[in-house]
């Protein structure tokens, strides 16, 4: 690169750190290229520092920390391994590449050690392009407070608020969590008290399920209300509530730079046959992020893509699947980063044309409300449809043309995703599908369809105790049904239950014990496709 | 121009019947239709009425026998209006007369056909929760206390026909169309209730002790499907504690209608009064929004329910209604604002008090009529303010809650102003002549 | 059929379940059983519901069938079943005050719902108290009268013009006395009305020159009732005009359509201490004038004075509307003026008005709903601005709004003469204020004395609209006895038993309707057309020489004794 690369270590205290001191007062030269940070230990370092690093423009992050069995704390420099291996591979499949993340043993004795590896490693940084991110943190335009919030009120019904309270009874969050109360929110902005929302955990605590505006008499699109003072909310107190360090929305962000070049097909199932261009255009989504991030939940992700282009090979579809597929902006545009989501949004519409597709479908339901319902809010009539994966298979059906091989015999029970059934109104194709496996008894939860529950977070904002119990609540409802198989069309659905289950529960685990799969993973096995 | 001293009023209504004596009283002759095989209307499914607690069926029975013996009066039930030709003064109307199957100057009401009758269905008087048999009596005290064969139901077993003493069954009856001249025409057809089910959240439909007021109303009536005692249907255990969801479908700008039907907190005050009176174990809860307390007598009757009955009224209305498949127990989600929290509450019964809607029937009717509806499917007044019960057809006139959502007075008073443009018109037209 | 009355009576009981209102709780056959072993009793029966046609039938069976000559029905009240009863034993061909009710129900088992045995005796009780008066009973002649073809109509507002017009329009004379120099009521005050927004004066002045050109009505401004005397169809009415000079006239029935006054909330909210405290009857006028000087926040506070929890305890009905209606005009006029509304419930009842407050809501008329036991408190600035302290019910906050101008709703209240006017047409009044009708379901615009009418806000709080139906109701129930001509009065009045009178006059002096005089022969007579049939002649005569028709004293006793001593059965 022409210019210099920057390189951030992290060098724990113990070991590494004293290493670094030691070349210095040794006197041994090395590249200044580094950058480096005392922490107490390798195992502090969270791979959210790695991302918002590269973020910010780093071409290299270097993490050093004690040889193994010599951690001063026991086996933090273990953990470390483990999490720089899979950021490695995230930032391998955002295309940055894991060479620029290094992890080495350096103890108190080698300071001469320390000296080659950020020589060696400046100079391997140096043959490579540089990081071609150079992300602004929170450059948000500026925004009138006042005129967004009465233009909101006036676009979302707000000041129809009859305050009879139908939106705090339904809200799963206000159930078990005494403070949140819808009802009181719309009234502080319509009283002019809404600066105190502003700076408050309020607005992050929505799931915006649409619960409430299913319910509200006076039409009042509650959940659209929060998103967009989301923008002018503070943004201190969303980082504080977002979980996973904020490192899916960070993952989103780095999308945006068109010099980023992701590693996107390499899930793709051996025998697969897609094409670069075509009618059908198959939209995957983050799920190979997912499945990094995730890994310890063991989910098998990767199932759900592998599934659908099976399915798709199978019944003579070789559908497009995008080399440079942007994240669809569905967090961002829901946390207020609308520049972002905005970037996102002309990327892979610009990509789903030059592929010349006429229909895109999805698995995704988050995915499919911001293509199809979003995306032409803000760029006007897309050229192409947009379908969710169960409504192409029941279209499939209508026509004859899915044939299942395999009985299933199992009793199943759906989960009605929010951004499928109360967003976008797509409740009975899922159903269909299932149901029309042999052997299948589909059976359905009391609150199903416009009463299903969230899974109790949204956006990775808010998930705490509150979030916990209305998961668990969910999933004893899901098992009291006596269903063998809880069915669901969302991935994140799946991946907040799983998180809770994998928890120490406080509730009998055989109460919430119940097998989660996802709806084109299911379809798969009754095709003998799995 | 002579003009017809005859009035046609469509409903057989409370506000049917008043404006039916007010004019028979000075000598109009009164064609009153009604297309169920009694009159009555509304008020002889309610077990009591609200402020007063006065016995529904028993105020408006001597209307309903008044409007039977008067000799001004003509009734016509189990008929409905086909056409209406002419202008003020001068319209002839043809009605269908539908075959009852029993003739009607034979019959002498004693019963037993229904005695013999093999078929049970479902009894629409009691909001489908009682019985009747295909050939039938809407209520003990019907006017005209005649039978009628249900002929969709009927198995044509001719067994009625065999029992009947006064040989007045007749299987070969058939429609009657009756042309009339008349000189005005007063409509009054009433309401009917907007449809619970679609309020899902709530469950009517699935779940079973989730009831309409209209339902419950029947239950609680001395006359009803259980004799007035209130149990609950899936088990019938005695409630501990009963709800009453407001405004379902009322005051919605989507999923319902926009406007307030003005009587419901109302009655569920009442109904709750009665549930306190019959069983002073139950507790009552009143889930409400605003409580519309604008009537004569509405302030004093919440404030002797809260203070003397008991009853609780909680200012919010539940998110939901979630029930116990195993024992059929309900629990409802509210916002408690005293409180500051969302919690639930469990209750053995929950009666929902869905919106009173203009009937389906009403487009068909002013079709006919020539009416013009209002944005919320009522017929229209001529102008809101000053001519309430006028309509854009002169000669035509409204009154009671197919004009817009009212209580039983307001309805009588109005019935009382329909016959007065009745009468003012056909004055006019007969210069004078009264 | 009919028996000589000096044979002995036979007299029919028939006794009612009313479903199980009343079977429920007395044991009915027990009744029946009992009633048969009454003096002079030859038949009783029982009803599931008497007053079903099939329960009339029964009555006049009985009647042809077994000789009956009395009738006792013994079920529910007299004031509403009597009628019909009666009418069944006239269709009967038997005299209609051959008739006597036993309330089994309303009066037995109702109250004693808990206590079935002593309903069951009180009952029996009360149906030989019923046959002991029954026995005594005279077959009576209702008078008939000619209805004079004219009615007084008492105010002209809205309410009372309308009716007036629908009368004349009808050929009916009518006669408006109003108080006030010129007609129209509140209206004139009036600035919209809601929910069209028509200025009042339009309507006002289409309908009083529809009432000025129509030759068929009188009216009498600045004119008070003095006296009123008579019954139906024979009212005589004198009236003093606003020269002094009295008139008299005579009509046959009366409407009574006197309005309201509104409250003025002297020491509430600081009214009357600050000017910029105001009624929404003040601010109306301030709109109509054009005359509100651009406020920059106005908080208008509902229920006050009214729906109090001792005192004025009913909602005046209308005030949430005409709140949001001048609040919606504030807006109009003066976009950046902030209107808040600090509510309790808000009555947007009806067809249109929910629709109303949501144009309320868009215009950005900001809503606070506090609660009975905390209302809103005022402190007045030192710039002469109000701080207004309310408790947000929801919120569970206090807010403090300051504020420029502070507008109070306060209900419609009573007139300050309707106690006169109460006294001189013996017509009630209830516990609101307000004057009581006959029947609030059954008859909600008559009064219980024949031939008076009430119509519009005398009656109870409501609006225009809603006036205009009640007056038009009026004046289809006031047109019956005018159309009808002739009409039959009641037959229960005084009589005089001349061998007996000795010409005291204590009942001339006690007669509240002056009813009876003394005549030539100077012994007490009765004008029957006159006496209201309240008996109090009958109590003071120390020779008992005046009695009530249908409540003599033989009547009277019989039932007395009997209710006490069983053994007389």
């Amino acid at each position: 690169m022409e210019t210099e690369p920057r390189i951030v270590a992290f060098l724990c205290n113990w070991c590494s750190y004293a290493g670094a001191d030691l070349a210095g007062t040794s006197r041994i030269r090395y590249a200044p290229n580094v950058r480096p940070i005392r922490v107490m230990c390798s195992g502090r370092v969270d791979p959210s520092f790695i991302v918002n690093a590269f973020e910010a423009g780093a071409d290299g992050v270097l993490v050093t920390g004690c040889h193994p069995g010599d951690c001063h704390y026991v086996s933090g420099n273990l953990k470390a391994e483990k999490r720089m291996k899979s950021t490695a591979r995230i930032l391998d499949l955002l295309g940055l590449g894991s060479e620029r993340l290094r992890l080495e043993w350096v103890s108190t004795s080698e300071g001469a050690k320390f000296a080659q590896v950020v020589t060696d490693f400046t100079e391997d940084l140096r043959r490579m392009e540089p990081n071609p991110l150079e992300t602004e943190f929170n450059a948000k335009s500026p925004v009138n407070a006042e005129d967004l919030i009465s233009k909101v009120i006036r676009k979302t019904n707000v000041q129809y608020c009859l305050e009879c309270g139908k939106c705090s009874g339904s809200c799963p969050i206000s159930k078990v969590n005494d403070a949140y109360s819808p009802r009181r929110t719309v009234e502080r902005f319509l009283l002019g008290f809404g600066s105190k929302v502003l700076s408050g955990p309020d607005l992050w605590t929505c799931l915006t399920c649409f619960t409430c505006t299913e319910r509200c008499p006076s039409d009042i699109r509650y959940p659209e209300f929060v998103r967009a003072c989301r923008r002018i909310a503070s943004d201190e107190v969303m980082e504080e509530l977002c979980a996973h360090r904020g490192i899916p929305m960070a993952l989103s962000r780095v999308m945006t730079n068109p010099s980023v070049r992701q590693e996107r097909m390499g899930w793709l199932p051996e025998q697969a046959e897609i094409s670069q261009k075509g009618e059908l255009l198959y939209f995957v989504g983050c799920l190979p992020y997912f499945d990094v991030v995730f890994e310890d939940l063991n989910l098998e992700l990767l199932k759900i893509p592998r599934s659908v282009v099976k399915i798709l090979n199978r019944v003579g579809i070789k559908p497009v699947v995008l080399a440079n597929e942007k994240c669809c902006g569905h967090d961002l545009s829901w946390t207020g980063d609308l520049e972002n989501f905005e970037k996102l949004a002309r990327m892979n519409v610009a990509e789903i044309k030059k592929a010349g597709a006429t229909r895109v479908v999805t698995a995704c339901p988050e995915c499919y409300r911001t293509l199809k319902k979003d995306y032409p809010e803000l760029l006007g009539n897309l050229d192409f449809e947009v379908l969710h994966v169960s409504e192409f298979l029941s279209e499939l059906i209508d026509r004859g043309e899915l044939r299942y091989d395999a009985k299933l015999p199992a009793k199943m029970v759906y989960q009605d995703a929010c951004r499928l059934g109360r967003h976008m109104g797509i409740y009975e194709p899922p159903r269909k599908v299932i149901a029309h496996i042999p052997g299948v008894e589909l059976v359905e939860m009391g609150r199903n369809r416009e009463n299903s529950v969230c899974c109790g977070v949204s956006a990775w904002l808010s998930c705490n105790k509150y979030s916990k119990a209305v998961q668990i609540d969910r999933l004893i409802e899901a098992k009291a049904t006596g269903a063998d198989l809880l069915v669901t069309a969302c991935p994140k659905c799946q991946i907040h239950w799983k998180c809770v289950t994998s928890e120490k529960l406080p509730v009998n685990p055989e109460d919430v014990k119940i097998e989660i799969r996802d709806l084109s993973v299911v379809v798969a096995e009754a095709m003998h496709l799995a | 121009m002579k003009v017809n001293n005859s009035v046609l009023v469509i409903g057989g209504g409370i506000a049917g019947m008043q404006a039916s004596l007010d004019l028979a009283s000075r000598g109009f002759r009164v064609y009153l239709v009604e297309r169920n095989p009694s009159i009555g209307g509304r008020m002889v499914q309610l077990d009591k009425t609200f402020p007063t607690m006065d016995c529904s069926i028993c105020i408006v029975a001597p209307k309903m026998i008044e409007c039977f013996r008067n000799p001004n009066i003509t009734l016509l039930t189990y008929s409905e209006v086909q056409e209406v030709n002419g202008s003020v003064g001068n319209f002839t109307v043809k009605i269908l007369k539908k075959p009852r199957f029993v003739i009607e100057e034979r019959c002498t009401g004693c019963g037993m056909c229904a005695q013999h009758c093999p078929v049970e269905v479902h009894n629409e008087f009691d909001m489908d929760l009682g019985i009747r048999k295909a050939i039938y009596i809407p209520l003990p005290q019907a006017v005209p206390l005649k039978y009628t064969i249900d002929n969709e139901n009927c198995v044509k077993c001719d067994l009625c026909q065999k029992v009947c003493g006064a040989e007045a069954v007749d299987f070969n009856q058939q429609p009657q169309t009756i042309s009339l001249d008349v000189g005005a025409i007063v409509v009054a057809t009433g309401f009917e209730l907007f449809d619970a089910r679609t309020r899902s959240e709530y469950g009517y439909g699935r779940f079973q002790n989730v009831l309409v007021s209209l339902e419950f109303e029947r239950l609680l009536s001395a006359s009803g499907p259980i004799g007035g005692h209130i149990v609950r249907l899936s088990d019938g255990r005695i409630p501990r504690r009963i709800a009453f969801i407001q405004c379902v479908g009322s005051r919605s700008l989507k999923g319902g209608v926009s406007f307030c039907s003005s009587a419901c907190c109302m009655y569920a005050t009442k109904e709750s009064v009665l549930i306190r009176e019959h069983e002073p174990e139950c507790e009552v809860y009143i889930f409400y929004n605003d409580l519309k307390v604008f009537g004569k007598g509405f302030q004093d009757f919440v404030a002797r329910a809260e203070d003397d009955w008991g009853v609780r009224y909680v200012r919010a209305l539940p998110g939901e209604v979630v029930e116990d498949s195993k024992t059929g127990d309900l629990t409802l989600w509210y916002e408690d604002t005293t409180e500051n929290t969302t919690r639930s509450i469990q209750a053995d019964l929950v009666v929902l008090c869905p919106a009173l809607i203009p009937r389906a029937t009403s487009k068909d009717l002013a079709s006919v009529l020539g009416l013009e509806l209002d944005e919320y499917g009522f017929f229209k007044s001529k102008d809101a303010q000053f001519a309430p019960v006028d309509t854009n057809v002169p000669g035509v006139f409204i009154c009671g809650y197919c004009q817009g959502p009212k209580d039983i007075p307001e309805s009588v008073a109005q019935a009382s102003a329909a016959a007065a443009r009745a009468a003012e018109v056909i004055a006019q037209g007969n210069e004078g002549v009264h | 059929m009919k028996r000589a009355e000096d044979n002995a009576p036979r007299i029919g009981v028939f006794v009612c379940h009313c479903g199980i209102n009343i079977g429920g709780v007395v044991d009915v056959p027990q009744v029946v059983e009992y009633a048969k072993t009454l003096p002079n009793v030859v038949y009783a029966e029982d009803n599931l519901y008497t007053c079903s046609s099939e329960g009339i039938s029964k009555i006049k069976e009985g009647i042809g069938r077994y000789n009956l000559d009395r009738i006792i029905v013994a079920s529910c009240t007299p004031r509403t079943h009597e009628p019909l009863f009666r009418a069944a034993c006239e269709e009967a061909g038997l005299n209609k005050y051959l008739f006597e009710m036993a309330n089994i129900r309303d009066q037995c088992s109702w109250p004693h719902l808990h206590e079935p045995e002593k309903a069951t005796e009180k009952a029996k009780d009360l149906v030989r108290m019923a046959v002991a008066k029954a026995g005594l009973l005279k077959p009576l002649v209702e008078p008939e009268i000619d209805v004079t073809p004219s009615t007084l109509v008492i105010g002209g507002g809205i309410s009372g013009m309308t009716a007036a017009l629908c009368l004349a329009n009808q050929g009916f004379r009518v006669c408006i006395v109003e108080k006030e120099s010129e007609l129209g009521g509140r209206l004139k005050q009036l600035h919209k009305l809601y929910p069209t927004l028509v200025n009042a004066s339009k309507g006002l002045d289409q309908i009083s020159g529809a009432v000025k050109a129509n030759r068929n009505i009188d009216v009498l401004t600045s004119t008070l009732i003095k006296q009123v005397k008579g019954f139906i169809g024979n009212f005589e009415v004198d009236v003093q005009r606003g020269n002094g000079e009295t008139a008299k006239f005579e009509v046959g029935t009366i409407i009574v359509a006197t309005g309201t006054d509104v409250l003025e909330p002297v020491g509430m909210y600081g009214y009357g201490e600050h000017s910029n405290v105001l009624t929404q009857l003040q601010l109306e006028t301030l709109l109509r004038d054009g005359k509100l000087e651009m406020p920059q926040r106005v908080v208008m506070v509902q229920c006050v004075g009214s729906r109090e929890e001792k005192g004025r305890t009913y909602c005046s009905r209308v005030c949430c509307m005409t709140a949001l209606k001048n609040a919606m005009l504030i807006k109009e006029s003066h976009p950046r003026t902030d209107v808040h509304l600090l509510f309790r419930d808000l009555q947007t009842y009806g067809g249109h008005y929910e629709d109303y407050r949501r144009m309320a809501q868009d215009m950005g008329v900001k809503f606070i709903k506090y609660s009975l036991e905390k209302p809103p408190q005022v402190f007045p600035k030192e710039d002469g601005r109000l701080d207004v302290s309310v408790y947000h019910a929801l919120l569970g906050e206090e807010i403090n709004l300051e504020t420029d101008l502070l507008v109070l709703s306060t209900p419609l209240i009573q007139c300050e003469d309707a106690k006169k006017l109460s006294h001189m047409l013996k017509i009630p009044i209830g516990p609101d204020g307000f004057f009581l009708e006959a029947h609030v379901k059954l008859r909600p615009i008559d009064f219980a004395t024949d031939g008076i009418y009430v119509c519009g806000t005398a009656h109870s709080p409501k609006d225009t609209a809603e006036s205009v139906s009640q007056a038009l109701g009026v004046a289809s129930r006031a047109a019956i006895p005018l159309a009808m001509k002739h009409m039959r009065t009641e037959a229960i009045t005084a009589m005089v038993d001349e061998n007996l009178c000795s010409g005291c006059g204590t009942c001339v002096k006690i007669c509240p309707y002056s009813a009876i005089a003394k005549d030539e022969k100077g012994v007490a007579r009765v004008t029957e057309v006159l006496c209201k049939g309240c008996g109090t002649c009958g109590a003071s005569c120390p020779e008992k020489a005046i009695t009530m028709r249908h409540f003599t004293d033989d009547q009277v006793i019989a039932q007395a004794l009997a209710a006490v001593r069983r053994e007389l059965a």
